[in-house]
């Protein structure tokens, strides 16, 4: 799906975190030895979609190009799913987790990229949402590490 | 193609608000208020009559004591109780803005948004609103100044900006302690009868807003009104300055009349091109092209060129404006990847497919036919007109020069940045103005020279914020104070005291 708004941006990126957050909801539930961690994971998520939700309803306005701030944008080219395959071990889902994450993030820095001369409130918060990404990979890593020992 | 839900399921009965009561108008004109996307009746609105007003009048007038007594702290209140309402409320009258007026849904957020500033600010009104005091001017003699309200006030909204417009004035007019007669556009006004909605809602006390649906006669009426102290006006220059403003004058009353315009964007030659573009979009296209912020004439400027590199800079701004503007999505608001919507109504598309003819006539050269309709989804043609750009415009020709109103840019060169700027003083209207460059020279230069009221400096429309005045000057704007925060002057009086106690 090509985003050209940053309505259909945020629009796009809100179901992203609120979907990934039921998705570490549902690890918790399932893997209640690091359900804590995946809990903080999803409440991570809820916090960025509503950070996301106040940069662009706290600043848009008239003057800026909400219209116009992205460029030839497809979800398409990047892999996001915010669920896991049926039947998939821990270590595999977790590993698909790291996969995940790292595709959102790269996702968040470069809508942030493209939208930085437009909307630069909603860039500056996909780039700090991207950025935290990196974190979570590594507590991501950390959980590999310890299912592989 | 993600398509929001529409939050008006049926025909509504639009009604008058006066005293804290809806009602039905007597009036047995009642004009459909139509979906400009889809052609559907979203609404029955009256043309109310000049009884209708003046009841309206004397309510706000009989109201004025009680609630000019009302404390400002208190009075504020209200308007914090507002604003959490209209937060609540946000994506619905944004939507209902798409609904009524065609514009995207980004547009009528960011209108919103805009509206709930203006509460904001005027929440301020305890320290805003404040006199001054000086001890001492002889001794034992002190002098000092207060502000009071006047009393009712007369809000004529436009169809452009339906939500937000009469909000540059209302929550001024009342944190100051007047009384409101509002007359929304009868094209729109579905908007307006929302916020009069959630006003009620807050506790605003009956009869200080107060809600009169129609058109020339609700118009007159306020004007004739003894009552009425005071209109505040968003319009065309002929309506602004020949209807409202005189009238205003004769009958002695204070007058903000936000009138048209034809805004010049200038393209210098370091500007970046990417950024100018994308901004340029939605200066000449945004709320499709029907704002009086919009870039009308694009100037693409030489200065310090030699003629074979200013032809080379002119060639690569218009082929890439050109490229631009027809690529731009149009269609439905309510559909989140559409970046333009139609116009408000079937008249308005008339006029302008008028205006591109006359502009062919003329001699200028349409690069892009907006006449061409390409609009995404199933939808009537009716109001929808794709972008349009002229080139080899001058500044004397009617789309050089007249407000068009429409998604219609009209690209003209300058030799340099004086030419230029002689360009834009020799239009009568001075509402707003942009450059794109990086030099600081030329920008002190043209933002210290140049005689428009609100200027962009690598911004494309220069919509002032709450906290600032809404400029506009030449045939852009009639009246002393502008809206915004000026307008709590003059939403107030003066009263200056000189004290000695024996």
């Amino acid at each position: 799906m090509e985003l050209i708004t940053a309505s259909a941006a945020i629009s796009y990126i809100t179901t992203v975190e609120e979907n990934s957050a039921k998705l570490y909801e549902n690890l918790a539930q399932k893997h209640p030895e690091d359900g804590e961690t995946f809990l903080s994971l999803a409440k991570e998520n809820r916090r960025n979609k509503k950070s996301i939700e106040f940069a662009y309803h706290g600043v848009i306005s008239d003057k800026l190009e909400a219209c116009f701030c992205f460029d030839n944008f497809d979800t398409d080219n990047y892999s996001i799913r915010t669920e896991l395959p049926k039947g998939i071990n821990y270590p595999d889902a977790l590993k698909k987790l790291v996969d995940i994450e790292e595709e959102i993030q790269k996702f968040f820095l470069d809508a942030a990229k493209q939208s930085k001369s437009l909307v630069p409130d909603v860039s500056w918060i996909f780039e700090r949402v991207g950025k935290k990404r990196a974190k979570r990979v590594a507590t991501l890593e950390s959980l590999l590490d310890k299912v592989a020992k | 193609m993600v398509v929001l839900e529409e939050p008006i399921k049926k025909v509504l009965t639009i009604k008058n608000y006066i005293g804290g009561e809806w009602v039905e108008s007597k009036s047995d004109r009642i004009l459909d208020v139509i979906n400009p996307a889809n052609q559907k009746v979203l609404a029955k609105v009256p043309v109310s009559t000049r009884k209708e007003i003046d009841e309206a009048v004397q309510v706000a007038k009989e109201t004025f004591p009680m609630w000019r007594n009302t404390t400002p702290v208190a009075r504020v209140r209200y308007l914090f109780r507002l604003k959490e309402l209209m937060e609540e409320q946000f994506e619905e009258v944004s939507r209902v803005q798409t609904m009524e007026h065609g514009k995207t849904i980004d547009e009528s957020r960011g209108e919103t948004r805009r509206g709930i500033e203006m509460v904001e600010v005027a929440t301020g009104i305890p320290s805003l609103m404040q006199g001054a005091l000086l001890e001492d001017i002889a001794m034992g003699i002190d002098e000092f100044a207060y502000r009071q309200p006047l009393g009712v006030f007369g809000i004529i909204g436009p169809f452009n900006f339906p939500f937000m417009v009469p909000l540059w004035f209302i929550p001024f007019a009342l944190a100051c302690g007047n009384t409101v007669v509002v007359k929304p556009s009868s094209e729109d006004p579905i908007s307006q009868i929302k916020i009069a909605e959630l006003a009620e809602e807050a506790g605003i006390p009956p009869g200080v807003w107060n809600v009169v649906n129609g058109g020339r006669d609700v118009v007159s009426g306020m004007l004739e009104h003894p009552d009425i102290e005071g209109i505040c006006f968003v319009g065309s220059t002929p309506v602004g300055r020949d209807v409202i403003y005189k009238r205003c004058g004769e009958t002695g009353k204070r007058c903000a009349a936000q009138c048209g315009a034809k805004n010049f964007v200038l393209v210098m030659p370091d500007a970046n091109l990417d950024r100018t573009i994308r901004s340029c979009m939605t200066s000449f296209y945004g709320n499709t092209g029907q704002r009086c912020l919009s870039g009308a004439n694009l100037v693409i400027v030489g200065e310090g060129l030699n003629e074979h590199e200013f032809n080379a800079f002119y060639d690569k701004i218009v082929n890439a404006f050109v490229k631009a503007a027809s690529q731009i999505r149009v269609g439905y608001g309510l559909d989140e990847n559409i970046q333009m919507g139609p116009l408000r109504d079937t008249e308005k598309k008339k006029r302008l497919v008028g205006i591109i003819q006359k502009g062919i006539d003329e001699g200028a050269k349409l690069l892009l036919d907006g006449r061409n309709i390409k609009v995404i989804g199933d939808l009537p043609h009716d109001a929808f007109l794709n972008p349009s750009v002229f080139t080899e415009v001058t500044p004397d020709m009617y789309i050089g020069s007249q407000e068009l109103f429409g998604p219609i840019a009209s690209i003209m060169r300058a030799k340099n940045l004086n030419e230029a700027i002689d360009m834009i003083h020799g239009n009568p209207f001075g509402n707003a103005t942009s450059i794109f460059t990086q030099s600081g020279k030329w920008t002190r230069q043209f933002v210290h020279d140049v005689k428009v009221g609100n200027v962009g400096i690598n911004i494309g429309i220069v919509a002032p914020m709450a906290f600032f005045p809404f400029a506009g000057m030449k045939e852009s704007f009639y009246g002393v104070l502008h809206g915004q925060k000026e307008s709590i002057d003059f939403f107030t009086d003066r009263k200056v005291v000189i004290q000695r106690w024996f």
